[in-house]
């Protein structure tokens, strides 16, 4: 056995050594890194031009976007602490530092940290193999990156983006966006090549190679937070829920110096695709005879931007996602239910449309096999009530009251909402009065304890309709929206059912109120809404900021004299369009435009 | 001693799994052979430049004292402001030299003169860049020092080699070169010019390092060239810009245009 050691130990030594090449065999990028920042300076520096958008592939939708934007915006309390989204930050005017993060029982290197250049927390690209998470999963400013090696270069793609900005000017990137970044370094140089595809705001990959050079001197780190210590009231003297924007037609005023005294045509000025080419020089010297001049877009389809939202689950896939705390969110199974789960059994947030009410059950017991305690809706939808009388059978209320199973709350309005119903057309006469609530509250709050957690019902009158309700659990700091926010489309106005734009939105901004952001302006209280992913404070301040900016279009627009239909031709939802946006189906964009027109025009 | 021996090669083969996992596709030691078959990535194919950066310099023309980005010294500053929109024609190929031409909007034709020699051809102002691998040619060798003073200069070319420094295991076995993926090219040589079109200048004194490699993206083909300008007399630090080609499957929209005959001088 002694021999036998002896003859393997050369073999045993080798295996050793082998162990810490394995680090060093690829291209070290930690370190310090000074951005060099000689190319597109001015998009850069301080001398950065609303209304230049040259170089960038945007589509009509994205200048668009671009033009509206006001840089008075970023002195909301909301903005005030979002830092450079990932789409810009390495772009940005700052230093980055790339730290290794070794796992120590393995000595791999299993992730980079990215840091520096304002770009919020600490950004992590996973050298791991792990996946990216699900569709339903937050998204954030830094999103989620996951690395692979491809020769000597580090090969990026990060998901998961908050909506954002390619420059400070407000050029955007929504967040239907993904992106892939090269690493290349040769010696002391570091050049990083950002891809970016986004299928709304642009019309081709946007690509940058950004350079930077080895700064062992230099500390990328000096941002520190950004947090409640450092909002401050900028912009006084503005009513609550204010949004500062450009109606169409009145651009910054910059943007017309920037064209005269760069004399740039105005439509190089918008970007695009082909204006990134070498024969794009031919149509510069057309455009300088008449550069005012702008191609046409008549004839194609949505202008040529994509003006529907993607497709949303079908309801053939009920998933389960945790949110924090105690609270889950259950999708698939026609609109998003939330489950808050703990010793004293299950509350549920909404029931879905009750065609899929086993997999729901499934799904709850999949996470506990406590019972079904309280239903709680949020509206009168078939999306929301639907599955309630099997829900409540499948659950228990402890042997309280008068119902046998799980008791049903909601506010007045959604009871009322379908008992008219009853010997009436339409989707909620179909319910049966089964799955009506068995509890139902008219004032303002109603508070329910379960599971060591207040949990507060809370009344927006006239929204989505008269009957909704919020839901906040206030120990796991988790809101449920119900159909007043809807990340997949613009929301329903159910103006039948007492519902109204204005109110909406009011809703929308009392929403706002209760949402707590934790540094950097993004997760803390964590947002459940009617369909789609989890989202936080600052994905609803977008839903508000797009609702705002479409009301006060339209405001203008009534304002001008024009009749819904010529309100409706003017497209005031241009740009988001892509993102909410249908041309059929039960709510297009043309029917909440009509809400919002009928609305609005009452309020004058 | 037969599990011990099993044991031995099963933690070899997985230690040779990490070794080979954490390279990364592609790592291998230097090649050899001639540089046009040691080639560790091709080149080759005609690509176009998707002006995504600094697009008002490089689209159209900037006005007389525009240098912003580029870290000139004073005597850089005062030859710059010199410079007259009406000496445009009489400028000729000057913004067509190597430390410019990449960055001017155009196409690259790239391809082997023979086994050491490398060319690129740009539509935009017809310039030809041949890059020399042969050792013989290197920067301060005869043949370069004979060479005249032109705006693509002398471009000595090698691909890049990744050499692992220090011990490894106590420094028993120095490590070999590993293969880069990268063409690096230096060029001195040059004939004094213009970084931008607008007598943003380099002077003769310059000497060119650019790194070409290649990317690949969403079924898409990219080329990189990463440009490192040091002119101790213009330039106050090295000037790094990075530019970005994408490939076509064609030459068809190959467009050249003689500097000479752009710049509106016989």
């Amino acid at each position: 056995m002694r021999h036998a050691f002896r003859a393997l130990a050369p073999l045993v030594f080798a295996a050793a050594l082998a162990m810490p090449r394995a680090a060093a065999a690829q291209i070290d990028l930690s370190g310090e890194w000074g951005t060099t920042f000689f190319e597109d300076i001015l998009h850069r520096g301080a001398t950065l031009v609303p209304g230049d958008n040259t170089g960038v592939p945007l589509s009509e939708a994205g200048w668009r976007k671009a033009e509206s934007w006001d840089e008075a915006v970023v002195g909301t309390h909301e903005r005030q602490c979002v830092p450079h989204p990932v789409q810009y930050a390495v772009r940005g005017p700052g230093n980055i530092r790339m730290v290794k993060v070794i796992d120590e029982p393995t000595g791999r290197l299993i992730a980079y940290s990215l840091q520096g250049s304002y770009v919020g927390h600490f950004r992590t690209v996973w050298l791991d193999g792990r996946p990216h998470p699900s569709d339903l999963a937050p998204h954030s400013y830094t999103g989620f990156s996951t690395g692979e090696w491809v020769r000597n270069t580090l090969v990026v793609k990060t998901t998961h983006m908050k909506m954002g900005y390619l420059d400070r000017n407000g050029m955007p990137s929504s967040e239907l966006g993904t992106m892939t970044e090269h690493f290349i370094r040769h010696g002391d140089h570091l050049t990083v090549v950002t891809f970016i595809h986004d299928p709304v705001f642009l019309n081709d990959a946007f690509v940058r190679s950004t350079d930077f050079v080895l700064n062992s001197a230099g500390n990328a780190g000096a941002w520190g937070m950004c947090g409640p210590d450092q909002i401050v009231d900028e912009l006084v003297d503005r009513p609550a829920g204010y949004v500062p924007h450009h109606l169409p037609g009145t651009v910054d005023p910059g943007r017309e110096t920037f064209l005269k005294t760069r004399n740039v045509p105005l439509e190089a000025a918008h970007g695009g695709a082909n204006t990134l080419l070498p024969e794009y020089g031919a149509r510069l010297r057309e455009l300088a005879k008449n550069p005012g001049a702008v191609a046409s877009t008549e004839g194609l389809a949505c202008g040529g931007n994509r003006c529907v939202a993607p497709p949303r689950n079908d309801g053939s896939d009920v998933r389960v996602t945790k949110v924090q705390g105690k609270v889950y969110m259950i999708s698939g199974a026609g609109g998003n239910i939330a489950a808050q789960v703990g010793d004293d059994g299950v509350v549920l947030v909404n029931a879905g449309t009750g065609k899929v009410t086993d997999k729901v059950v499934a799904a709850v017991r999949g996470l506990t096999n406590r019972p079904i305690r309280f239903v709680l809706d949020t509206a009168p939808d078939l999306e929301n009530i639907g599955g309630n009388e099997g829900l409540a059978k499948a659950g228990a209320n402890g042997g309280r009251g008068q119902v046998a199973g799980a008791a049903v709350i909601a506010h007045d309005g959604v009871l009322r909402a379908l008992s008219a119903t009853k010997g009436k057309n339409g989707p909620l006469a179909a319910v049966s009065p089964g799955s009506w609530p068995t509890i139902t509250f008219s004032g303002e709050i109603k508070d329910v304890q379960t599971n060591g957690e207040a949990i507060q019902m809370l009344h927006q009158p006239a929204a989505h309709s008269a009957g909704d309700s919020v839901v906040f659990f206030r120990g796991s700091d988790v809101v449920v929206t119900g159909d007043i926010v809807d990340f997949t489309r613009y929301p329903i106005i159910d103006t039948a059912q007492g519902g109204t734009f204005s109110g909406l939105l009011a809703a929308v901004n009392r929403i706002i109120d209760i949402t707590v952001p934790h540094d950097w302006q993004e997760g803390g209280t964590m947002v459940i809404t009617a369909q789609g992913r989890v989202g936080d404070e600052a994905d609803l301040v977008e839903y508000r900021d797009m609702l705002t900016i479409v009301r006060d279009r339209i405001q203008d627009l009534i304002k001008k004299g024009m009749t819904l239909e010529q309100v409706q031709a003017a497209r005031p939802t241009f740009e988001y369009d892509g993102l909410f946006g249908a041309t059929s189906g039960p709510w297009t964009t043309s029917m909440f435009v009509e809400a919002a027109y009928r609305d609005l025009s009452k309020r004058r | 001693m037969k599990k011990l021996a099993r044991a031995i090669v099963c933690f070899l083969a997985m230690t040779s799994g990490v070794v080979s996992a954490q390279r990364g596709r592609g790592a291998a030691t230097a090649p050899s052979g001639p540089p046009k078959a040691a080639a560790p990535i091709d080149l080759t194919g005609t690509w176009v430049s998707v002006v995504s950066e600094d697009w008002l310099q490089r689209m159209l023309m900037p006005p007389r004292g525009d240098y912003a980005g580029v870290p000139l010294t004073l005597e850089g500053r005062r030859v710059a402001n010199l410079w007259e929109p009406a000496s445009e024609a009489a400028d000729g190929c000057k913004p067509y030299g190597a430390p410019a031409v990449m960055r001017v909007p155009g196409r690259l034709k790239i391809s082997w003169e023979d086994d050491t020699t490398l060319k690129i051809e740009t539509d935009a102002g017809m310039q030809t860049r041949l890059f020399h691998f042969d050792a013989s040619t290197a920067s301060g060798s005869p043949k370069a020092q004979a060479t005249e003073r032109s705006w693509q200069g002398y471009s000595r070319a090698e691909w890049e080699q990744l050499i692992q420094r220090g011990g490894q295991g106590g420094g028993l076995v120095p490590p070999p070169p590993r293969a880069g993926s990268a063409l690096k090219v230096v060029t001195t040589k040059l004939k004094a010019g213009y970084l931008r079109k607008n007598g943003v200048p380099y002077s003769e004194d310059a000497v060119l390092t650019e790194y070409f490699d290649r990317l690949s993206e969403d079924e898409s083909e990219w080329l990189l060239v990463e440009t490192i300008v040091n002119d101790p007399k213009y330039l106050s630090q090295d000037f790094v810009t990075s530019t970005h080609f994408r490939r076509e499957s064609d030459s068809s929209k190959w467009t050249p245009t003689s500097c000479e005959v752009a710049r509106g001088k016989k």
